[in-house]
C-alpha cells in the first residue's frame, strides 16, 4: 500500500512539473516578450523596461522558470501587475469562496446522487427507474450557468428567497456565507449529480450480475443484504472516479458560477486576469487548478486502492 | 431488432436542430446583422416571432444562426478529438505494455489535468478570444478521451483469437488495427462521440457566455443568454429562448447515444433475445 | 431429502425445464448429468428459488412436506445457506473481491444468527481448515485473488458447507479446474459427504466424474430427464439411447490410418521463450519469467503429436512461438529448413496454420465466412484468381454447404464454427496445424464429430498435427506421441500409447491417476 502511494506520489511530481513546463511555455514563451503583451500597444517603452525588470524577463528562458516555479513551490506566486499586491494574498481571499462553494456543491452532488441512483438500480425497469432516468437525463443537458439563471429569477428575484449574488464574507456569519454560496452550489451540483447517479445505477446494476451475488443469495442473504453487503462496495468504485473525475469539472464550473452570481472567487480572478492582460495573475492561477485536479486524481487513486484489495499489491 | 424508443426521440431532435442550422445560411426571417433599435425588446408578434433583443435584432433568427455556431464548434472539436485521440489509442493498444503506450497513457493524465475550459483559458490569456480558440480548447480536450475509450476498447479485442489469427495469416499490426480492431469499436466511437458532442455544445455555450467563445457579430447561444442576464430583471423572456435550445439539442443529442448503446451493446441484445 | 415432482420452468415463455422429477436421496450423491443447454443449472437454481427475473416455474420441490416452490421468499432465506448450500462452476469470480476470505465464510453463520461474530471466524477458520487452508498458511485476511482457483473453489465449499447445510449442490464445481485439482475437490466433496451425513447434488457434463461420484444418476437432455437411476447398473445398462450416444461420444475414437513416417518438418532445440518483468514506473522492469524452458522436439510429416499439460504450463506460450508470433530468447525453431521468428517468410508461414479454442472468439463478428477463411491467402505474394472456388472446396472437405460463404460468423453454432476453424487453417493447404485446445469448449458429441473430421483431413492431406490439449483422453485418442509439459519443461515425451500405459515421470502418473474415467468393466455389456 505504502509503496503503491509512493509510486503514484512520484507520477503526481512528474505530471505537475511536465504540466508547470507546458503552462510557462504559453504564457511566457508563446507571446514573445510578455511585459510588451501585457501593457498593450500604447505602452511607454520605459514601462515595458520597468515590467520587464519587475518580471525578471531578462534573464535566460531557463533561470526565468525556475524563478517562477522556485517560486510557486514556495507560496510567492509574484505581484499581481494590476492589483499591486502579491498573487499569494489575492489566492488566500479567493480560495475562502472558491473552496466551500466547490466542496458544497460536490457534498451537494454526492449526497443527492448515491441514493437516487441505488433506488434506480434496485427498482430497475419500474415507473420510479424510468422517472428517475428521465431527470437526470434533462439535469445533464441543462447548463449550469443557464440553471443559475433561472435559480435567480425564481428564488432571488420572484421568492426573494435569497439574494441575486455578491458574497458578504464570512465575517458576515457561517449562516449568511452559506445561504449566499447555497443557490451557486445548486447551480454547480445539478448536472455533476445527475452524471453521478447514472454512473451509482449502472455500476451497481452491473454489479448485481455478478456471480459472487449469487454466491451470496445461495449462503442465505436477501436481495437487500446482498445488495447492501456485496454489491455497493464493488459498485462504488467506479463511482469514485467519477467523483474525482467531476472535480475538475467543479472547479472549471465554479469559475462561470462565480461570474453568474459575482462571487469573488478565484473563478472571477482568472476572468479578471484576463481581460486585464495580467498574466502574472493568471499563469499562477492556472498552474493552481491545474495542481488541485492532479492532486484530486492521486487521492482517489490512493482511496481505490482502499476500496480494491486487488490494486493494493500490483505496482 | 427493436430500435430504442430513445433513439427515435434523439435523432428527431438532433435532425430538427441540424436542419434549422442548415436552413439558416439560406434563410432567416431577418437579418441577424442589422440592428433595428426602434423595434428592441418587442414581445412575439407576426413579424418577430420569438421577439426581439436590446437592439432590435430578431430573436429567432439568432437562435437559427447561433445553432450554426454551436454544431460548427462541437463538429470540429469532436473531429479533432477523434482524428488524433483514435491513433493514439490504436497504437497504444497494438503496442500494449511498450514505452510508447506508457507516454501516450501518461500524456493523456497530464491532459486531463488541464479541463476544457482551464485549456480556453490559457489559450485566450495569450491570443484573445474566438471561436476557434473554442474550438481549439474543447478540441484538444477531445483528444485523452477518444484515446482511452480507443485503447480500452482495443485491449479486449487484441486477446481474441481472431486478432491472433490474422497474425498467423501474417499480417501486421498496423493492418490488423484498421481490418480487425477498429470496424469493432466503431460502435464504441459512435457513442462516445455523440456524447462528446452534447458535451462540446454545453462547453461553447459557456465559453461564449463568459466571452471566451465566439465574438460579436457572430451569434451564439451562450452570448445570447449572456446579453439577456443583463436584462433578466426587465425581459426574462430573451433567457429563456437560448437555454431551452441549448437543453433540446443537448437532450437530443444524449438520447440518441443512449439509444445507440443500447442498440449495440451484445449484452442488452442478448436480453432482448 | 429433496424430490422434485413434474418441475417445470419457462422463462419468457421459452420451456427450460419439462416436468423434471428427481429424487434426492439423504446422505448419497446424485449427479445429474447432461451437454449444454440441457437444463441441468436451471433445476438446481430452482431448487434454490433463484431464478432469473421472468422464470415462471411449475411443478413441485419437495424438501420434508414443505413445497419450496410456495415457500415465501424470507423462509427460503433461511433454508439457503443453512439447509441447503450451493458451489458454482466459476470460482474466479464467485467470491466477493473486495471481502477476505474468512469475512466470507464467517457470514454464512452471521447471517443466519447461528454464531456472534467472533464465534463465526472461529467456526470459518475450522471450516477452512477442514477444506485444506489452514489460517497459518491461508489467513482469513487473504483476499480472494491471492488464490489459485483451486484454493478459492475450497473458499467457496467451506461458505456452503459453514452450516453443515442436509444438501449441497455442486453445479459444474471442477469443469473450470485442471484435472489434479480436480480430483482433490472431487475427493474433498466425497470425504464432506461421508462426515457430514448429508446429500450432493452434482452437476456435470462428464459421464466419468459422475461415474465416479455418484450413488444415483440423472442423465438430462432438452429440458428432460431420460434416464435415471442407480449409477452402475444405468451405466451398465445404457437403455436410453441419448445416455448411449453420450458415453459412445465421451468414448470416442476417431479411426486412425498411421500415415508412413517421414522426414522432419519441424524442429525445435533449447528453446527458451521470456515475458519481460512487469513494467515499474516509466523505465523499470522487473525480473522477466520464463515460460518456456529448453524445449526440445521434432515433428515428422504426417504425424500426430500430442502436448498435454495443466493451465499456465507454457503450452500456449510455445504454440505461439511455434507460429512464429513472438521471438525466442534462447534455442532454436526450424521448420521448412527455416528459422521460424518474427521474420518467417510469409510463403513458408503459410504452412503452419491453427485452430484456436474458442468459436466465439476466433472470427471477427464484422466479416462474412468467405472473407474469414481467406484471411491466410493475405501470405500469399497476390491472392489466387479462384479464391471463391477454394473456399468452396475448403468448406466442403469440412462437411459444411458452400453457401456458407455468403453468411456471418453470428449464424453458426460452435460446432460448425469449428469447421469453419479448420477451414480456415486449411485455405493455405499447408503442411502442419497447430490445434490448440480446438475441442476443449465443444460438447462431447459435438466433439467426437471434429474429432473424426480432424482424423479424416490429415489421411487426405496428408497433415502433421500438434495436438495441445488438457485432456488426456482426447490426446490419447488422437495422437501418435505425446509430451507431457509442466511449468515450462517437456517432463516426458514418448510414443502415446506408451506413455499413457507406463508413464515414466511422476507427474505424468499424477496426471492420469487424476483422470476421472468410467470402469472398464462396466462397458463390457456394450462392446459385446
Amino acid at each position: 500500500m505504502l509503496r503503491f502511494a509512493l509510486t503514484r506520489a512520484l507520477s503526481l511530481a512528474l505530471s505537475l512539473l511536465v504540466a508547470s513546463v507546458v503552462i510557462f511555455a504559453v504564457i511566457e514563451v508563446i507571446p514573445g516578450d510578455p511585459a510588451a503583451f501585457m501593457l498593450g500597444l500604447n505602452a511607454s517603452p520605459e514601462a515595458v523596461a520597468a515590467l520587464r525588470e519587475q518580471m525578471g524577463l531578462d534573464g535566460t528562458l531557463f533561470t526565468r522558470y525556475l524563478a517562477w516555479f522556485g517560486g510557486m513551490l514556495t507560496g510567492d506566486f509574484g505581484v499581481s501587475y494590476t492589483y499591486k499586491v502579491p498573487v499569494a494574498e489575492l489566492v488566500a481571499q479567493r480560495l475562502q469562496v472558491s473552496v466551500p462553494l466547490a466542496l458544497y456543491a460536490l457534498v451537494l452532488s454526492t449526497v443527492i446522487a448515491i441514493p437516487v441512483g441505488v433506488i434506480a438500480a434496485a427498482t430497475r425497469g419500474s415507473v420510479g427507474d424510468y422517472g428517475i432516468m428521465g431527470a437526470t437525463q434533462l439535469g445533464i443537458a441543462v447548463p449550469n450557468f443557464w440553471f443559475a439563471m433561472l435559480l435567480v429569477l425564481v428564488f432571488a428575484v420572484t421568492l426573494r428567497w435569497f439574494s441575486a449574488g455578491g458574497f458578504p464574507g464570512w465575517d458576515a456569519g457561517l449562516w449568511v456565507g452559506m445561504k449566499a454560496l447555497t443557490l451557486p452550489a445548486v447551480a454547480l451540483a445539478l448536472p455533476q449529480a445527475s452524471i453521478l447517479a447514472r454512473v451509482m445505477r449502472s455500476a451497481l446494476i452491473e454489479t448485481l450480475g455478478q456471480d459472487y451475488i449469487r454466491t451470496a443469495r445461495a449462503k442465505g442473504l436477501t436481495r437487500r443484504q446482498a445488495t447492501v453487503r456485496h454489491a455497493l462496495r464493488n459498485a462504488l468504485i467506479p463511482v469514485l472516479t467519477i467523483i474525482g473525475l467531476q472535480f475538475s469539472f467543479l472547479l472549471a464550473g465554479a469559475i462561470i458560477i462565480e461570474n453568474v452570481f459575482y462571487l469573488p472567487g478565484l473563478g472571477r480572478l482568472i476572468f479578471q486576469g484576463i481581460t486585464q492582460r495580467d498574466l502574472i495573475v493568471v499563469e499562477s492561477l492556472v498552474m493552481l487548478l491545474v495542481f488541485a485536479v492532479i492532486l484530486v486524481t492521486f487521492l482517489v487513486d490512493i482511496a481505490y486502492a482502499a476500496a480494491d484489495p486487488r490494486l493494493r499489491r500490483k505496482r | 431488432m427493436r430500435v430504442p424508443a430513445t433513439l427515435i426521440a434523439g435523432a428527431i431532435l438532433s435532425t430538427f436542430f441540424l436542419v434549422v442550422a442548415l436552413a439558416s445560411f439560406i434563410w432567416t426571417p431577418h437579418d441577424v446583422a442589422a440592428l433595428n433599435i426602434s423595434d428592441k425588446l418587442q414581445a412575439p408578434s407576426a413579424t418577430y416571432w420569438l421577439g426581439t433583443d436590446h437592439f432590435g435584432r430578431d430573436t429567432l433568427s439568432m437562435l437559427m444562426v447561433g445553432a450554426r455556431t454551436s454544431l460548427a464548434v462541437a463538429i470540429v472539436a469532436v473531429g479533432i478529438g477523434i482524428v488524433i485521440g483514435v491513433p493514439l489509442g490504436l497504437v497504444a493498444a497494438a503496442t500494449r505494455g511498450s514505452l510508447l503506450d506508457e507516454i501516450i497513457m501518461r500524456g493523456n493524465d497530464l491532459v486531463f489535468a488541464f479541463p476544457s475550459l482551464v485549456i480556453a483559458i490559457l489559450i485566450t490569456a495569450v491570443f484573445g478570444p474566438s471561436a476557434v480558440n473554442a474550438i481549439l480548447a474543447i478540441g484538444i480536450f477531445n483528444i485523452p478521451v477518444f484515446a482511452r475509450v480507443t485503447r480500452g476498447g482495443a485491449l479486449s479485442l487484441w486477446t481474441l483469437d481472431y486478432i491472433l489469427a490474422a497474425r498467423v495469416a501474417g499480417k501486421g499490426k498496423a493492418r490488423i488495427s484498421i481490418e480487425h480492431v477498429l470496424p469493432n469499436i466503431l460502435n464504441l466511437l459512435i457513442v462516445q462521440g455523440t456524447i462528446q458532442f452534447s458535451l462540446g455544445i454545453l462547453a461553447e455555450a459557456a465559453l461564449s457566455y463568459i466571452g471566451l467563445g465566439a465574438q460579436p457579430p457572430t451569434p451564439s447561444w451562450g452570448r445570447m443568454l449572456s446579453e439577456a442576464q443583463t436584462m433578466i430583471y426587465s425581459a426574462p423572456r430573451l433567457a429563456m429562448w437560448p437555454g431551452l435550445a441549448i437543453v433540446a439539442m443537448v437532450l437530443g443529442l444524449n438520447l440518441m447515444g443512449d439509444g445507440l448503446r443500447d442498440l449495440t451493446d451484445p449484452r442488452l441484445r442478448r436480453e432482448r433475445g | 431429502m429433496i424430490r422434485c415432482e413434474d418441475l417445470s420452468v419457462s422463462i419468457h415463455g421459452e420451456a427450460i425445464l419439462r416436468e423434471v422429477s428427481i429424487d434426492i436421496a439423504p446422505g448419497k450423491v446424485t449427479g445429474l448429468v447432461g451437454e449444454s443447454g440441457s437444463g441441468k443449472s436451471m433445476s438446481a437454481l430452482a431448487i434454490m428459488g433463484l431464478l432469473p427475473r421472468g422464470a415462471e416455474v411449475s411443478g413441485r420441490v419437495m424438501m420434508g412436506d414443505e413445497n419450496l416452490l410456495d415457500t415465501p421468499e424470507r423462509r427460503m432465506c433461511d433454508i439457503r445457506g443453512n439447509r441447503i448450500g450451493m458451489i458454482f462452476q466459476e470460482p474466479m469470480t464467485a467470491l466477493n473481491p473486495v471481502k477476505t476470505i474468512g469475512d466470507q465464510v464467517a457470514e454464512t453463520l452471521i447471517v443466519h444468527g447461528k454464531a456472534s461474530r467472533a464465534e463465526a471466524r472461529e467456526i470459518a477458520a475450522e471450516k477452512l481448515t477442514r477444506v485444506g487452508l489452514p489460517p497459518d498458511r491461508f489467513p482469513l485476511s487473504r483476499f480472494p485473488h491471492e488464490l489459485s482457483g483451486g484454493q478459492r473453489q475450497r473458499v467457496a465449499i467451506a461458505t456452503a458447507i459453514a452450516l453443515s447445510p442436509e444438501l449441497l449442490i455442486a453445479d459444474e464445481p471442477t469443469t473450470a479446474l485442471d484435472v489434479t485439482t480436480q480430483a482433490q475437490i472431487l475427493d474433498l466433496l466425497n470425504e464432506l459427504v461421508d462426515e457430514l451425513g448429508m446429500s450432493l447434488l452434482l452437476i456435470t457434463h462428464d459421464l466419468a466424474v459422475v461415474a465416479g461420484m455418484a450413488d444415483h444418476v440423472a442423465v438430462m437432455k432438452e429440458g428432460e430427464i431420460v434416464e435415471a437411476g442407480a449409477t452402475e447398473p444405468l451405466f451398465r445398462a445404457m437403455e436410453h439411447p441419448y445416455t448411449k450416444r453420450l458415453f459412445a461420444a465421451t468414448a470416442h475414437q476417431p479411426e486412425r490410418r498411421p500415415l508412413p513416417p517421414e522426414d522432419p518438418i519441424l524442429d525445435l532445440t533449447d528453446v527458451v521463450r521470456e515475458y519481460p518483468g512487469p513494467r515499474k514506473g516509466v523505465f523499470g522492469r522487473g525480473d522477466p519469467f520464463r515460460a518456456v524452458n529448453a524445449v526440445s522436439f521434432q515433428l515428422h510429416a504426417g504425424e500426430s503429436l500430442g502436448l498435454v499439460g495443466e493451465s499456465g504450463c507454457g503450452k500456449s506460450t510455445l504454440t505461439r512461438a511455434i507460429l512464429g508470433l513472438d521471438p525466442v530468447q534462447g534455442g532454436e525453431i526450424r521448420a521448412f529448413d527455416h528459422r521460424v521468428g518474427p521474420d518467417f517468410p510469409n510463403a513458408l508461414r503459410s504452412g503452419i496454420q491453427v485452430v484456436f479454442q474458442d468459436p466465439y472468439a476466433s472470427f471477427n463478428p464484422r466479416w462474412r465466412v468467405e472473407r474469414l477463411v481467406a484471411e491466410p491467402f493475405h501470405l500469399m505474394p497476390a491472392p489466387p484468381a479462384d479464391r471463391r472456388e477454394r473456399v468452396a472446396q475448403v468448406l466442403e472437405d469440412v462437411g459444411l454447404n458452400p453457401d456458407a460463404m455468403d453468411r456471418y460468423i453470428h449464424e453458426f453454432s460452435g460446432g460448425q464454427r469449428q469447421r469453419i476453424a479448420i477451414a480456415r487453417a486449411l485455405i493455405t493447404r499447408p503442411d502442419l496445424i497447430v490445434l490448440d485446445e480446438a475441442v476443449s469448449a465443444l460438447d462431447v458429441s459435438i466433439r467426437a464429430q471434429i474429432l473424426d473430421l480432424i482424423s479424416d483431413l490429415q489421411a487426405e492431406h496428408k497433415l502433421s498435427y500438434i495436438f495441445i490439449s488438457h485432456d488426456l483422453s482426447v490426446v490419447r485418442a488422437v495422437t501418435d506421441r505425446v509430451m507431457v509439459m509442466k511449468a515450462g519443461e517437456i517432463v516426458e515425451a514418448g510414443v502415446t500409447q506408451t506413455v499413457f500405459d507406463a508413464p515414466q515421470h511422476p507427474y505424468t502418473r499424477q496426471l492420469i491417476a487424476a483422470t476421472p474415467r468410467i470402469p472398464e468393466d462396466w462397458q463390457e455389456a456394450k462392446h459385446a
